[in-house]
């Protein structure tokens, strides 16, 4: 076990402009399950891979325990990694693929056995230790990929998206395994995904990042309550978060014809670049107000879920086209009797409202 | 020289293909123009036929007696006279030394072939140095470079050595060949993804030990198509070994060559010598017949 | 946190990171971790064999070219500059040969080529027999040039010569097809082209098997017949491999010297009593091993490699002047 961090480490591809990773500065605790997400080209995977040392470190450094990693080769970093596709050996059976490494390290054929049929005991892989991957369901992939690397006792785990091949079912189902058993072996973990729902249910602090740039690192309670910026404040939370962007006026912000009421103090912050505030709700904390009052909207279809509906809107001045036709979403109780096409007020709980200056993207409050 | 570059794109250069198992081409359905009437049918039992006439016709003629072929309507199934003219053509060329010099020659060359190839093809494929470029493309270019370019200062090396008539001198300079590294490098980028010689490193293996573990098996089935296609051409070589070889220790197809051209040509005699050169490959195809069209069909698309 | 990254590595110089393990922007001189050395080593064996047996012969032979020298005597040549090719250009024999070269190149190339493609397409059906009718028709493929030269010159044979026999047979004058410029040219083609035409169509069979099934779908929901199809989905798409083909079969056409060596069934390097039938190839094994011309012979290869070149770049045009077109 081990902490692990990342000190200023740069990684700029040749005959790049723009850094893949720039400047990342992450401390990981011992024993802490932390998650990279962004959208895709944010670098969480070239961060993933320059802590495994499969990628360069053009510049910084990176320390695992107390030993700086940045020059060694993975083999001397005590680390084991699970790939999105899982990179098992097609030609070796279960066996072979857990136990490979720990051959390669001189173990004993009998201590490697021992280990191997350990995890395997964890995993539920017992039955299948003499069958090759291709004879495996995915999930069953999947699990020999988490073998390998558990199987090693290492320092950390890396993983590089390694639901993102399953059926969505099954995903939510290894979600919590996974979790479960880094809890259970209580080893380092950095995860990578693009899927946020699975950083924020997984992770006991996420990082969010992008284009190479590190957004914003709390647990998953703060990034949701407390966005740093409007990029993670779109980002975290599905369906997401209701972003209006106008400009300050007396006592709030003015949209379209509409307007929302802003506390007096953030508006003065948020106005100080260039006047133009951006404005952030999420779609369980919208209330239908009377007509006149909050922001006027145009329904454009209503989803029923049973347990709950949502109404996607888009401003009432904004044009009517497919572009704009979920601008804003409202979630509302089940049954509600709105139809498409009708005209709704919006409003906002004080508390429930995320400022940010429009110019320089940043929470103001 | 772009020419000369792969039909297909690389697939996986840019993106590792998605996993190791979906390499294998899907099922394609759609592309089938459909089901054949009798006219395909026809047609291409017509062209089976033109295919495998000529080597029936080898049976036949070698079969009869010199004067039975002449006749008018000729002969149009085997007869008794094949182990005579089988033992008159190993009198006149020593077809039995040449079948067991061309197993060792061709032999050799697949292994050294397939050896030298798969390492040279998984350096291109999938690790990085300088000057690989360059090198790849000196690879490539020579593979448009015709043997006759070769041969004077080869047949001066062999003399020098005083290899003329002898094994090594034709075994040697073809022992490595442009396309099979060119072969293997474009099966394994597409059929070994980076992510398994990254699990390989984080596993801790040395580069060698990536290698003979995980490069050679997955490769598997690429050296089998190129051993095969390696000895098909090996044996089937001409121009080389009619130069460096004489019939005193031939290959069988220097024998072949040197079967013709007695004083007075028993045509019988020579279309069962041919026959007793060729059954070596006709077996070898009758058996691997599936695995070659496979191989070269493979070929075809990756590289 | 500021999230324009300029700004970001602004800070980043100017307040150094707390633990210092070094300055952000130094140049490293690092072991590499992605680079490495190891592909010289698993790339030596095969250029070691290469160097020594293709690259340093391919250059000797230029060396030869430009030297007045004989089998016997090889390294005591003397220099004579460009006097062989001047010699090479002047030379009946050169131009005879290489005019053969060409026709019986055409000869054996285009149809070979047009019947491949046809071939493939019949292949591409859903076939009962695939296997069979793939592997019979590779079988030439497998035959030796020795091997399939002399069943043919039997097959085409003067007097006894199945050809001729079915040719009387159905009425008509048999064909003395060694001795004539046309028949003898057109009978080696017919040789080349046995040999070569499966291979060829188990080479598109097999594009033709990677265009993905949509495109036809697309194109019968668009209302296009299957001639149409084939025009407008088969052959664009098989363009890259059909040029592939081509060039390959014009450099193998280029390098002709079995058949033509052996069709007159004695080994004679003259490619017929008038030479009608011999090719670059065979002229220049004449020269260097029946006339012992070592310094002529090495011209000749050199003018053929020039041959090779021209074609190839030739095509290269095309296929780029193409690929422009479709831009």
């Amino acid at each position: 076990m081990a902490t692990v961090s990342f000190q200023q480490a740069s990684r700029i591809y040749p005959k790049s402009e723009r850094p893949a990773v720039d400047s990342l500065d992450l401390e990981i605790a011992d024993g802490e399950f932390l998650v990279l997400v962004g959208p895709s080209g944010c670098g969480k995977s070239t961060s993933l891979r320059m802590l495994a040392g499969l990628e360069e470190v053009d510049t910084g450094s990176i320390v695992i325990g107390d030993r700086d990693v940045t020059d060694s080769p993975p083999k001397e970093r005590d680390i084991a990694m699970v790939f999105q596709n899982y990179a098992l050996y097609p030609h070796m059976t279960v066996e072979e693929n857990m136990g490979f490494a720990l051959k390669l390290a001189g173990l004993s054929k009998d201590e490697r056995a021992t280990r191997v049929r350990e995890a395997a005991k964890i995993l539920d892989l017992e039955p299948y230790l003499s069958r090759r991957p291709k004879a495996l369901s995915g999930g069953q992939r999947q699990r020999v990929a988490m073998g390998r690397a558990i199987v090693r006792n290492p320092q950390v785990f890396l993983m590089d998206e390694p639901l993102s091949n399953l059926d969505a079912k099954l995903r939510v189902q290894t979600r919590t395994q996974i979790a479960a058993l880094q809890r259970r072996l209580g080893t380092t973990t950095v995860y990578v995904t693009h899927d946020q729902v699975e950083a924020m249910t997984m992770g006991d602090r996420v990082a969010v990042l992008k284009d190479g740039v590190l957004q914003q690192c709390d647990t998953p309670g703060v990034l949701y309550d407390r966005p740093a910026n409007v990029f993670v404040a779109g980002f975290i939370g599905s369906p997401a978060m209701n972003l209006v962007t106008g400009d300050a006026v007396d006592g709030g912000v003015q949209v379209g014809s509409g307007m929302l009421p802003v506390p007096r103090d953030h508006l003065t912050r948020a106005a100080a670049s260039n006047g133009k505030v951006t404005v952030g709700f999420r779609p369980e904390t919208v209330r239908l107000v009377g007509p006149g009052e909050g922001l006027p909207v145009r329904v454009n279809v209503v989803e029923q879920l049973g347990s709950d509906a949502f109404l996607y809107t888009s401003l009432a001045d904004a044009p009517d086209d497919v572009l704009h036709s979920a601008d804003l979403v409202v979630r509302t109780e089940p049954r509600t009797p709105v139809a498409a096409g009708q005209q709704l007020w919006l409003g906002a709980d004080r508390g429930a409202l995320h400022v940010f200056d429009a110019q320089t993207q940043q929470r103001v409050d | 020289m772009a020419t000369l570059a792969p039909p297909v794109t690389d697939t996986g250069r840019d993106t590792p293909p998605a996993a190791p198992t979906t390499r294998r081409r899907g099922h394609r359905g759609g592309s089938k123009a459909g089901k054949p009437g009798p006219v395909t049918y026809t047609l291409l039992t017509l062209v089976a036929l033109v295919s495998i006439f000529p080597l029936y016709w080898t049976l036949v003629a070698g079969s009869h007696t010199n004067a039975e072929i002449a006749a008018t309507p000729p002969p149009f199934l085997p007869n008794a006279s094949l182990f005579d003219n089988f033992q008159a053509a190993l009198e006149q060329a020593p077809i039995g030394k040449a079948i067991l010099n061309s197993v060792l020659v061709a032999g050799s060359i697949t292994v050294g072939t397939v050896l030298f190839c798969t390492l040279a093809g998984f350096a291109f494929a999938k690790l990085q140095f300088r000057g690989k470029g360059v090198l790849l493309g000196l690879v490539i270019g020579t593979m448009m470079v015709p043997t006759q370019l070769a041969v004077i200062p080869l047949f001066m090396m062999i003399a020098e050595l005083q290899w003329v008539n002898q094994l090594q001198a034709v075994i040697l300079p073809t022992l490595v060949s442009a396309f099979g590294v060119f072969f293997m490098r474009q099966y394994l980028i597409s059929a070994l993804p980076n992510e398994l010689l990254e699990a390989g490193r984080v596993d801790g293996a040395s580069t060698f030990r990536i290698f003979w573990s995980i490069v050679v098996p997955v490769a598997r089935p690429a050296m089998a198509v190129l051993a095969m296609l390696t000895f098909l051409t090996a044996w089937n070589e001409f121009f080389w070994p009619l130069i460096a070889l004489t019939t005193a220790n031939p290959t069988v197809q220097v024998a072949l060559a040197g079967l013709g051209s007695g004083y007075v040509p028993q045509r019988s005699v020579i279309m069962a010598g041919t026959l007793l050169g060729t059954l070596p490959v006709l077996i070898v195809f009758t058996i691997l017949g599936k695995q070659i069209v496979g191989g070269i069909m493979q070929g075809a698309v990756k590289g | 946190m500021t999230i324009a990254s300029g700004t970001v590595r602004e800070a980043a110089i100017a307040a150094p990171p707390p633990r210092s393990a070094a300055p952000p922007a130094r140049p490293r001189k690092r072991r590499q971790l992605t680079r490495n050395r190891w592909g010289y080593a698993y790339v030596a064996p095969f250029f070691l064999v290469f160097a020594a047996f293709s690259l340093y012969p391919f250059m000797y032979t230029a060396w030869v070219s430009l030297h007045e020298t004989s089998l016997s005597n090889i390294n005591g040549g003397t220099w004579v500059g460009l006097e062989n090719y001047r010699d090479l250009l002047q030379s009946e024999f050169f131009w005879n040969a290489t005019r053969n070269t060409f026709t019986i190149g055409i000869l054996a190339t285009v149809p070979q080529l047009c019947m491949a493609l046809g071939l493939a397409h019949l292949l591409n059906y859903k076939l009962r027999g695939r296997t069979f009718f793939r592997t019979v028709m590779l079988m030439p493929y497998a035959t030796s040039i020795a091997a399939a030269t002399l069943v043919f010159s039997q097959l085409f044979g003067r007097d006894y010569g199945l050809i001729n026999t079915m040719l009387e047979a159905v009425g008509l004058q048999a064909i003395d097809w060694e001795a004539g410029t046309v028949s003898s040219q057109v009978a080696i083609a017919v040789i080349v082209t046995w040999r070569w035409t499966g291979y060829n169509a188990l080479i598109y069979l097999a594009a033709m098997q990677s265009i993905p099934g949509e495109l036809y779908e697309a194109a019968e929901i668009d209302g296009a017949s299957k001639w149409k199809q084939f025009l407008h989905v088969t052959i664009p798409s098989l363009r890259p491999t059909i040029l592939f083909t081509i060039v390959v079969s014009t450099i193998g056409a280029v390098q002709l010297f079995g058949e033509p060596l052996l069709f007159a069934g004695n080994g004679t390097t003259s490619g017929g009593s008038s030479g009608q039938y011999q090719t670059l190839g065979l002229l220049m094994y004449q020269q260097g091993w029946s006339n012992f011309h070592i310094g002529q012979a090495a011209t000749t290869a050199w003018a053929m490699f020039m041959i090779i070149l021209v074609i190839v770049g030739v095509n290269a045009v095309i296929g780029r002047l193409r690929a422009r077109a479709d831009r």
